[in-house]
């Protein structure tokens, strides 16, 4: 194990992956999310056009994962000099930790992104039947962000205490 | 959870405020006269819907969907009685035909001239054949009605084992349990034979084919009583009243069923469920039309309207 993280690189690799993941994951998370709530949200639209506005802001909910992963990604760039042009020699640990850091907000992201689809979509329910309670749609689906905030958090948290 | 449908379902939730509230009911019963009350009607546009067009409208959003098709197989099967008696007795079958069906009607008038069942969906190709059989040799038509009405339900229960909805089994097994009590209740009342009463019961889970007959033989208030000791309460105390009563709890329960998916984003029970909320509500227009044409007072026409779905 220790010759195998000692291979020149593979820390930096580690790392990279690491950011790739934060993108990746939450990415699609957030496109299945809004893909679903979109098409909810086109079958409101179908039946009555005036809804359009206030269905758009719950499509728009779970899309805010793919950009906490997109964050944690340049800010993982950055912190190894990838961005700027200058990457940082890594061992084998240290860009395992840095895979590590990235992944709360790979899988928190995901998982947060989908399930605040679902209740986002149970929202556009809730606008189609009575939209003058469309706020609160907005609130139950919004609760479900508390824990892609938490991901971010730690996750920024980890990658600006790893020492290079 | 699946989320599929989730563009059907939304569509459904929109189209879920057009219907009939208590107060247009009320509205609809309070109107002065019967041009009044047509008036009222074409200025609701949900209620200007017929339950084809619901259909056309739901299978848009669902086109793949297997499942939604039970919700028609008692039309499919009346269909199929229609174009029996009709073949047998060279009249025009169209004017019998219900919609909508899961099969173009007129097909089931041409399997039975050319004996062909092959056109006919395959959960009715051998009820088809079966009931040809059964009506040329008796020439019996409340046997060969009997006979087909039973065999809706099997097919309804049978299809609905297959698929993974509760709702769906749900559905089915309500359906079968309602139509098993008026079956069973009607036999006691016409003192029908046990051999008749188990030919033409669908039997249950909850309410077991044989012990039933037998319930019925022994008359009304046997079989009232052995329907409330299987947890149908409410249905006893509703024949107890009269069978229109009965009829309407049949109603109540499914929307009562329709209603236990009012909270789901996905899946096609939604569908389901407003189609059977358009049934209730086409329903009780009905009943409102035809309460002011035999001029059935407000109280009579109220107590007769089914539940509704808003």
């Amino acid at each position: 194990m220790n010759n195998l993280l000692a291979v020149n690189g593979l820390g930096i690799t580690f790392a990279i992956v690491g950011a790739v993941c934060a993108a990746l994951f939450a990415g699609i998370g957030s496109a299945k999310a809004v893909g679903f709530v979109g098409e909810a949200a086109a079958g409101v639209v179908s039946v009555d056009p005036s809804k359009f506005s206030k269905v758009l802001i719950l499509q728009l909910l779970p899309g805010t994962q793919g950009l906490y992963g997109l964050l944690t990604a340049i800010l993982l760039l950055s912190r190894i000099g990838v961005i700027g042009g200058s990457p940082a020699e890594l061992t084998g640990i240290q860009g395992l930790m840095f895979l590590l850091a990235a992944l709360p907000m790979a899988v928190v992201g995901y998982f947060s992104a989908i399930m605040q689809g679902k209740a986002a979509a149970a929202g556009v329910g809730i606008t189609a039947k009575k939209p003058e309670h469309n706020g609160k749609g907005i609130i139950l689906a919004a609760m479900v962000e508390t824990y892609a905030i938490l991901a971010l958090l730690i996750s920024i948290l980890l990658i600006y205490n790893i020492s290079i | 959870m699946s989320t599929e449908y989730a563009s059907a379902v939304a569509a459904v939730r929109a189209m879920e405020c057009s219907l009939l509230s208590p107060a247009d009911i009320e509205q609809l019963i309070g109107a002065d006269s019967a041009e009044d009350l047509n008036g009222l009607i074409e200025s609701k546009k949900s209620a200007q819907n017929t339950l084809s067009e619901v259909w056309e409208m739901l299978r848009s959003y669902a086109p793949d969907n297997e499942e939604l098709k039970i919700l028609l197989y008692r039309n499919d099967f009346h269909n199929l009685k229609a174009a029996l008696k009709s073949v047998i007795s060279g009249r025009n079958a169209e004017d019998y035909f219900v919609y909508p069906s899961n099969f173009e009607p007129k097909l089931a008038s041409e399997a039975f001239t050319s004996k062909d069942y092959s056109g006919l969906p395959e959960y009715m190709r051998e009820t088809a054949s079966e009931a040809y059989e059964l009506l040329t040799e008796t020439m019996d038509g409340q046997l060969s009605d009997s006979f087909i009405d039973k065999a809706a339900l099997k097919a309804m229960i049978s299809s609905a084992d297959k698929c993974k909805s509760s709702f769906i089994k749900k559905y089915a097994e309500l359906t079968a349990v309602c139509s098993d009590i008026k079956i069973a209740y009607r036999c006691a009342l016409m003192k029908k034979s046990l051999k008749f009463a188990e030919s033409a019961l669908c039997g249950t889970e909850k309410l077991e084919k044989n012990t039933l007959a037998e319930a019925s033989v022994e008359g009304t208030e046997a079989l009232l009583s052995y329907i409330e000791e299987h947890g149908f309460e409410e249905a006893a105390d509703t024949l107890r009243e009269s069978p229109a009563q009965f009829e309407k709890w049949c109603d109540d329960v499914l929307i009562e069923l329709a209603e236990t998916t009012r909270s789901s984003p996905f899946g096609y029970e939604p569908l389901a469920a407003y189609y059977i909320a358009k049934e209730a509500e086409i329903k009780n227009i009905r009943i409102i039309k035809v309460c002011r044409e035999s001029g059935s007072d407000k109280n009579t026409v109220m107590e007769r309207m089914r539940k509704l779905y808003v």
